[in-house]
């Protein structure tokens, strides 16, 4: 019984550290410096349109989904390394963590407030996309499903920000965070190249599994397959899904166990 | 007896050296008892393990050794923080907020239905006498607004207990008293206040309790009028009569036609001084105890421990 209304409790604290967090990037200008630069990206990808051949709409649709991407990760990074770490740094956690709330909701709320920015801003994107393609009578639903993706990706880089931030410095966790995000979209191709070169099949299977425990971007990326129109797997959605989930949870699970017993000093 | 609203004990807490190199020993074996009434300071110079102390209490940083229980619970469970406040040293605070917005704010970690903590953060903004100010982002805040807008999350949940930390540093004197009488009123209101302070003065003039911090150990605790009673430093005598005796002429301080006021050292001097007067046919006028001052106290307590630390 009690336990239950703890757990509703924790869910609120949680609300309160996202909505803040929320606030705290709504009011921050880099925010809008990344927007308008994406927005830039948007407008570029028209005026290229113009001046190449070949499809006006899936050049735009390509370039757009491309652009919202980038600096949505950008964004995701460079928010995200600092979400902890500046709080330490300002002292402004103090505070919070003096309040009776165990120190892992502080993370988690954290993230969603972080994820839930992203949100507005990716949504916010994929609008102005959606109404320039429609401008150019390329109109599709596939943007949104593209955006739920480049959501997922945003989910894994974020929680790989927040995790470096709990432990390191804002630079260390952008340099990390940064290698994670390149890694993550190349290691798809790690096991093909580089397994042929082991010749011990121990070392080979220590190898494919240490493969996986890197992140595995190309998982969610399909903006490729919806700009060519491939047909897409079936089942290719849920294991997105489910892979985007579990990479999530012990990336959270892991900051704020580190987090936990941190001299905040 | 009442449960003490926070006890420590054995309290031990190193800190790496400066580029790492050895370690500093930030509290040295701290033990304290705050009981559960009236205001408690903890007194100290810079650097003797105030806000070490203050960190470990509300869980910011872990003791190598001892423990700390608020009203009797361990405060490594986050429960035991649910009735107390806290304002960190100089605090920081979002200063993308307004006043109100960083109350409400706190107040909603706590377990308040949201219209009271409405209520709560209109009517504890007045308190703190920031009423008007309340729309006005942090960052526009001067530093005695921000002390005052910390106190004001710290009371959002209605503590039985307030954790303070220089409370009154870096405010001018109308800022000082301010916060002076805040924490008295608080007191009336039935609160246990544990402040730290490097400034004697107010915690003089406000304090029921002190425990006295010198290079991470406690020197001196106790009730303040004990602290302050436990040793009268000199008597002043002052009589009327024409002739001063010889044997305290040595120990005059000021003598005026037939006014004389001397100064002895001990309660021994004092009756063998008024002896003398009465056979003298002098007019004894007053006979003033002088106690040490914190202020006194406090020096002493600081010798020691810089002796204790050459040890
Ligand atoms: N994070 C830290 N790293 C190294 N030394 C520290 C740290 N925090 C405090 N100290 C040292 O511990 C001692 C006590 O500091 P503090 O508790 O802040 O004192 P006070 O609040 O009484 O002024 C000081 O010598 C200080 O230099
Ligand atoms: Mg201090």
């Amino acid at each position: 019984m009690t336990n239950k209304i703890d757990w509703l409790f924790f869910i609120k604290q949680i609300t309160s550290i996202s909505k803040n967090t929320y606030k705290e990037s709504i009011r921050s200008k880099i925010f809008y410096i990344l927007m308008a630069f994406a927005v830039l990206i948007l407008g570029f990808a028209v005026i290229l349109s113009f001046l190449t051949i070949g499809s006006q709409k899936r050049i735009i649709l390509d370039l757009g989904l491309a652009g919202i991407s980038f600096f949505s990760v950008m964004t995701s990074i460079f928010v995200g390394i600092g979400l902890i770490y500046v709080e330490i740094e300002k002292k402004t956690i103090y505070n919070v963590l003096s309040k009776p709330m165990p120190r892992s909701l502080f993370i988690i709320g954290r993230y969603f407030g972080m994820m839930a920015v992203l949100g507005t801003n990716l949504l916010a994107m994929l609008l102005i996309l959606t109404v320039l393609l429609a401008i150019f009578k390329g109109f599709t639903l596939m943007v949104f499903y593209a955006g739920f993706f480049i959501y997922m990706e945003l989910a894994v880089i974020t929680a790989i920000a927040i995790f470096f931030s709990s432990v390191a410095s804002p630079v260390l966790s952008a340099i990390c965070t940064l290698a994670f995000y390149l890694i993550g979209h190349t290691s798809s191709t790690f096991p093909e190249i580089l397994v042929p070169l082991l010749h011990n099949q121990f070392e080979k299977k220590v190898a494919i599994a240490l493969f996986h425990l890197l992140p595995d971007l190309s998982m969610l990326n399909v903006c490729n397959l919806i700009t060519y129109e491939i047909p897409i797997a079936q089942g290719f959605t849920i294991r997105a899904i489910i892979y985007t989930f579990s990479y999530v949870l012990v990336l959270l699970v892991a900051a704020c166990l580190i987090f936990r017993k941190r001299d905040l000093v | 007896m009442k449960e003490a609203a926070i006890s420590i004990r054995n309290l031990k807490k190193s800190f790496k050296g400066h580029l790492s190199i050895g370690r500093i020993e930030a509290l040295r074996g701290v033990d304290l008892n705050v009981p559960s009434s009236g205001i408690y300071g903890f007194i100290g110079p810079n650097g003797a393990g105030k806000t070490t102390t203050l960190k470990i209490i509300t869980g910011l940083i872990f003791p190598d050794e001892g423990e700390v229980k608020i009203f009797g619970k361990p405060n490594s469970e986050f429960t035991a923080r649910s009735n107390i406040g806290f304002l960190p040293e100089s605090p920081y605070f979002y200063d993308y907020l307004t006043g109100e917005e960083l109350v409400f704010f706190f107040g909603s970690l706590f377990k308040i239905p949201k219209k009271e903590l409405k209520e709560r953060t209109v009517s504890l903004l007045e308190l703190v006498g920031l009423k008007g100010k309340e729309k006005l982002p942090l960052r526009k805040y001067s530093k005695g607004m921000l002390q005052r807008v910390g106190l004001a999350q710290a009371l959002i949940s209605d503590p039985e207990l307030l954790i303070l930390d220089e409370p009154m540093s870096g405010l001018d004197p109308i800022g000082r008293r301010e916060i002076r009488d805040l924490i008295l009123k608080l007191k009336k209101e039935g609160k246990t206040i544990f402040f730290s302070s490097h400034i004697l003065a107010d915690a003089e003039m406000i304090c029921d309790e002190v425990g006295i911090i010198v290079k991470g150990k406690i020197v001196e605790r106790g009730k303040l009028e004990t602290l302050l009673g436990k040793e009268v430093r000199f008597w002043d005598i002052s009589f009327r009569g024409a002739q001063v005796p010889l044997e305290l002429s040595q120990k005059t301080v000021v003598s005026h036609e037939d006014l004389t006021m001397i100064r002895v050292d001990s309660e021994e001097e004092v009756e063998t001084a008024l002896l003398l007067l009465q056979s003298n046919k002098s007019k004894i006028l007053s006979v003033i105890p002088h106690k040490a001052s914190l202020e006194e106290i406090f020096l002493s307590s600081v010798e020691e421990g810089k002796n204790d630390k050459q040890n």
